[in-house]
This record gives C-alpha cells, structure tokens and sequence, in this order.
C-alpha cells in the first residue's frame, strides 16, 4: 500500500502534467499519481521519466535493459515487471532480457561488446560511482558516442532515482505501457 | 580529469544553452556538471529542471533540504555534492557543528537538531540504504511532521540528490577552482567508505596546501 494518497482527480495546474503522461504512458501511472500532492515534483520528475524513455542517442529497446539491470543491481522492485513487458513489446528476447540476470550477461552470446561494457558500467554505479575507471570509459567510448555515453549514464542513474522514489512511497505500476509502443 | 569532455558554452546545443543561463542565473557560475550534460541536450533540460525546482523553498523549506541533500551524498560519498552543499547549507544558516552532527545518527542526541528535522534524516537513512523496508515507526515520526505534498518532496529530494551524485561521480566531474578555499566538514568528520573518494579528499587537501 502506498504511503501517500493517489491523487486521482488532479487540480487544475496538474492537469497538463496527467494528459502528458496518458498520451505517452495510455494512462496515469500510480507513481505520478502519487506525486500529484506535490506540483513541482509531479511535473518535474514526470517530464524526466518521460524524456528518459523512448528513442534517443540510444535505442528505446536498449535502454530497457539497461532499466532492467540497474534495477536488479540497485534491488528496486518498483516497475521491474512494467519494464520486462516493456522490452518484450520492444522485440527485446526472452534470452536477452533473462541473461541480464547477476553475472550471467558477461558470458551471454546474446549481447554486444558495447552492450557488455554498458552493463559493466552499471555494476560499478551500483556499488561505487565514485570507482567507474577510466579504462572502462576508453572502452565505452570505442562503442558509443559521447551522447549516448551521458545519456545511459543518465537512464541508469535516472531509474536507481525512480527505484528508489517508488520503492520509497511503496508505489506498485504492475502495467506501466498500455498505448501500442510499435 | 573528467571521463569526457565538458561542453562548453559557446559549443552548446540552444537547449542546453538555456540550462546554462538558468544555471549561471541562480548559482552565479556554470559548473562543471552542467556542462557535461551538454552532450545530450534534451535529457540535460528535463534533469535540472528537478534540481531548479528542489533548490528553493516548495513545500518544504530549502533548509531542510539541504540537510537531506547533506545526509544522502555523504552516505554515497559524493565529495563533488558534499563539498557544495556545505556551503550553500552555511549560506541558509546552518552551522558547521550542526553539518558535522549529521553523520551517522549523531544528529538524533545533536542539540542543534529539532524532532522533525531527525525524522526525516531517518527516513533519509533508510531510503538510501533499504527503501522497501522502512520501519513503520520511522514513517509515523515523519507524519507527525509533514503530510503528503512535504513527504513527497522529501522522498524526491532525497532521490534526486542519489541520481546526480552517481551522475557526476561516475563521470569522474571535477570540483571547480573556486571552491579551493572551502574547509570540508563532513569528510574531515568521518572519512569517506570509498577508497577513490578518499583520494579525491586527499587531492584536495593537499592542493590547498
């Protein structure tokens, strides 16, 4: 159950913020629901989400997984089924989305040098940002520009943000897509 | 050194050009994590329009903030975060000895903290470390306090401040010059947990030197 009320009926200046996220959720998530008693957060934090998912320097597809491994190595549960279902309409495989799993990835057959060094650098996140070496930065920038490099650094920070605010207001999105993602 | 260039100004992106002039508008410089978001404009927007709307008063003050961004970047060792915050939290009044007394639970027997202000750094604690079980007492304190628009606030601050700490850390994004002069609090308390934290401390101890 969640800590704070749903705001099921938003105020008039939360309106625009509901409509934005219906039109590219298909309906309000419990989690901007639960920010609604708040305008300036509701608004801000919806609006990053939003821009944090979907096409961008990285493919939407990816960009799943990469929400998919941050959540499991930061040990959020808020949205992590959302966001397998989500991969699975973005054609990702049930082998990539399940060899994400703990270590399984770095011997995977399924995933890409780039890919590997991606998931890497999300271990490391996950456990000391301040320790990301320069020497995986090399290799990450071997693979992927340095847009694409800031803005996976910013999806996989962005969703330990997301974990933990969900997680924290105890938040459940058991569906987070219900428009046709294709 | 950070782990990619920064954008400077004249180099940037219309929308990130905007980020900056907000940025230089409300914190009197362009700081170096803002202009290594200039790589991806779009995404740079919409993150720091976060930390406009956290870094002035909302539903709850700025102070109590601060003290929140204080407690979630030290436990993540975010030296980068920690070092500006304890200047910006002087400037709102609070004092070194009560920056000092929010390590660990010193602030819970501090004479310089009032009932609701350990409530929420509480909380702070158990959100970063295990969100999905906070305590129920833990919350009952905080809703003696607060009700959902503040809770909210306190939850996204505390969330926000573990995004950008990993954020910038992660990039290895240098402390600015003109913080040279700042005598550390936090760190100089309780050294930080992460080995290359602690070389970060040290450097800039030994450069001010």
């Amino acid at each position: 159950m969640a800590v704070v009320t749903y705001i099921e009926n938003p105020s008039k200046e939360l309106q625009p913020i509901y409509a934005n996220a219906k039109s590219f959720f298909g309906h309000v998530p419990n989690l901007v629901k639960a920010l609604g008693s708040n305008f300036a957060m509701c608004k801000s934090i919806t609006n990053f989400m939003i821009q944090s998912l979907g096409e961008g320097h990285v493919n939407w597809a990816f960009k799943e997984l990469v929400i998919l491994k941050t959540l499991r190595v930061m040990k959020s549960h808020y949205s992590y089924g959302a966001h397998e279902q989500i991969a699975r309409s973005l054609d990702v495989s049930e082998s990539k989305i399940g060899d994400i799993a703990n270590s399984i990835w770095r011997s995977s057959t399924h995933f890409s040098e780039g890919e590997k060094l991606v998931f890497e650098l999300v271990e490391q996140i996950g456990i000391d940002a301040n320790a990301v070496t320069a020497d995986l930065w090399t290799e990450l920038r071997k693979h992927w520009s340095d847009s694409q490099l800031v803005e996976l650094n910013g999806v996989i920070t962005t969703f330990i943000m997301i974990g933990r605010v969900g997680d924290t207001l105890g938040v459940s999105d058991p569906v987070l897509f219900t428009r046709d993602l294709h | 050194m950070a782990h990619l260039p920064y954008v400077e100004y004249e180099d940037a992106h219309p929308l990130q050009k905007k980020v900056c002039d907000d940025a230089k508008a409300r914190f009197e410089m362009i700081l170096n994590i803002f202009k290594i978001t200039g790589h991806a404009p779009e995404m740079s927007e919409k993150m720091w329009d976060i930390f406009f709307e956290i870094l002035k008063e909302g539903q709850i003050s700025w102070y109590d903030k601060e003290l929140l961004i204080l407690k979630a970047t030290k436990m993540g060792d975010c030296f980068y975060c920690v070092t500006q915050h304890e200047a910006v939290s002087e400037r709102l009044g609070i004092s070194k000895e009560k920056q000092a007394d929010i390590i660990g639970v010193e602030y819970r027997f501090s004479p310089h903290y009032k009932p609701n202000e350990v409530a929420i750094l509480d909380l702070c604690g158990h959100v970063v470390l295990n969100p999905e079980n906070i305590p129920q007492e833990v919350w009952d304190k905080v809703k003696e306090y607060y009700d959902d628009g503040q809770i909210v606030e306190i939850v996204a601050t505390i969330g926000a401040y573990l995004q950008v700490s990993k954020f910038g850390d992660a990039l290895g994004v240098e402390l600015e010059d003109v913080w040279g002069g700042h005598e550390p609090v936090l760190f100089a308390a309780e050294a930080p947990t992460s080995k290359v934290a602690q070389a970060h401390y040290d450097h800039f101890m030994e450069s001010k030197n």
